[in-house]
């Protein structure tokens, strides 16, 4: 490998690219699923009420609700507590909501679900049933989105695995090549071993270690430069994306997937090697 | 030692290389192949080396029958032959230990005894220790052959070929590498040296093998 050392380095960085790009597209669905489910336990309905309703009725509704099937919590939001919280949420504006009457804000109930039925088909399946309420105004859920984003996830994981599929066979045609130029420079060298008695394994273990090598040295790479990444994210990104989104908790690739990557970088670089040989014949 | 029995060699586009060529050496001999370029000396000693294989006829090679030896056999048998090249075949982005030690490499000699070999077979062509560091471009035409010469016999081989040895070599060269093989002989190894030089074989007076257009010649 000192002989070809440039023929190496941009072999070993191509293969780096490549890990990389498939690592982080396995990173990304484990982080999104870890979000999505955070997100999950965050999700409940609001049932905005229309005007006038009175007390009795909203007692009356509160124990339907609870009656539900899969409503772990129900809990009114009068006007009042509507404007309030609002109020709250606008503490650093001033008085902006001065003179603002609280019958604009609509009176709502938040139901909390079971953890056991916050699947979107169910929330769907219960925001229809809340909507028939003849008190009901508007039922609003995240459902939709969050169901895109499982799609969307489920989407990233198969994408993960086909770009993965390419990913490798680019590895092996880079290192196969890498070693076929190794091959040609050091023809001279072969030609005198296999005069002098040396056997197949002596002429050809070399190659399939450099491939290996190759490999694992690329992926080794990958994962290096995906953890600093991952860190950067961690430390200066992520508490911003968390005003938004909430608080998100962040881990990387396990230790199982490490060793997968790193031993599907070794098989990429072996079998780049193996190829290369059988196509010089006469090795 | 080596018995050729009718063999025949064509390579693609029906070119005829060796046809009904039948010989035997014996150990400890020194013998010429000698012809004009395109006799099929070169191929003759490729097939006693099994980097060819013979369309008819059988080659015994110290009691193997080539024909019928696997392919992870021939390894050993090139051990028991040395092979010197008309251009030496030297690596010339190494030093010439480096040269010497990769056949020991190859063969399996112990790590620790490689320098000391490598000084002894030094010694055996003529050459000062101080040639070991050099790379081969660096001496001169005569050292190169005999560095090539010394990597041939470092595995202390039963047989050497050598194919036209002394061609890009002039004549007082060609005399010192004639007599080293001559020693090399001496010291009981069998030696087939391919040559159209018909002054040398005029010289040396050793057994002969004739070849023309791939045929024994009379």
């Amino acid at each position: 490998m000192k002989e070809n050392g440039a023929a190496h380095f941009l072999s070993i960085g191509t293969i780096a690219i490549s890990f990389f790009l498939f690592a982080a597209f396995l990173l990304l669905p484990l982080n999104f699923a870890s979000l999505l489910e955070a997100w999950e336990k965050k999700v409940q309905i609001i049932l905005y009420l229309k005007d006038g309703v009175g007390e009795q009725r909203i007692i009356q509704l509160t124990g339907e609700l609870r009656k539900e099937e899969g409503v772990r919590e129900v809990q009114y939001i009068s006007q009042r507590a509507a404007k309030e919280s609002f109020e709250r949420d606008l503490a650093g504006y001033g008085g902006v909501l001065k003179g603002v009457k609280e019958e604009i804000f609509p009176a709502s109930f938040e139901i909390q679900m079971d953890e056991r039925f916050r699947t979107p088909e169910r929330i769907r399946a219960l925001a229809a049933r809340l909507s028939t309420i003849q008190e009901a105004d508007e039922v609003q859920y995240g459902g939709v989105w969050l169901e895109r984003f499982s799609l969307f996830l489920y989407t990233l994981r198969w994408g993960a695995w086909i770009l993965g599929g390419v990913l490798v066979v680019i590895v092996i045609s880079v290192t196969a090549n890498t070693v076929r130029l190794t091959l040609y420079n050091k023809k001279g060298e072969i030609e005198i071993l296999k005069l002098v008695g040396a056997t197949d394994a002596f002429v050809k273990l070399p190659f399939y270690f450099e491939g290996g090598l190759q490999g694992v040295l690329g992926a080794g790479s990958s994962i290096l430069l995906l953890l600093c990444l991952f860190h950067f994210f961690s430390r200066k990104v992520a508490p911003y994306v968390s005003l938004y989104f909430g608080e998100l908790s962040l881990s990387f690739l396990p230790p199982v997937m490490i060793a997968w990557i790193l031993g599907i970088g070794v098989a990429a670089g072996l079998l780049g090697g193996l190829l290369s040989l059988r196509k010089a014949a006469r090795i | 030692m080596i018995q050729f029995f009718k063999v025949h060699k064509t390579y693609p586009g029906n070119i005829k290389a060796l046809a009904n060529v039948s010989f035997a050496i014996e150990r400890g001999e020194f013998v010429f192949v000698t012809g004009p370029s395109g006799a099929g000396k070169t191929t003759l000693l490729k097939l006693i080396i099994r980097a060819e294989r013979p369309d008819q006829g059988e080659i015994l090679v110290n009691k193997r029958n080539l024909s019928r030896i696997k392919h992870s056999q021939i390894p050993q048998l090139r051990r028991e032959v040395g092979f010197v090249f008309q251009d030496f075949k030297l690596l010339n982005n190494k030093t010439v230990y480096d040269n010497i030690a990769l056949v020991l490499r190859a063969v399996g000699y112990n790590k620790k005894e490689i320098p000391k070999r490598a000084r002894q077979v030094l010694k055996v062509v003529g050459l000062d220790e101080r040639v070991l560091k050099q790379p081969p471009l660096k001496i001169s035409g005569g050292e190169q052959q005999r560095v090539a010469i010394a990597r041939a016999l470092v595995n202390t081989p039963s047989i050497i070929l050598a194919d036209e040895p002394t061609g890009n070599l002039d004549p007082e060269l060609t005399v010192e590498i004639m007599d080293l093989l001559e020693k090399v002989n001496k010291l009981g190894t069998t030696v087939v040296v391919a040559t159209h030089n018909t002054d040398l074989v005029a010289r040396y007076k050793k057994k002969t093998i004739p070849l023309y257009r791939g045929e024994m010649a009379a």
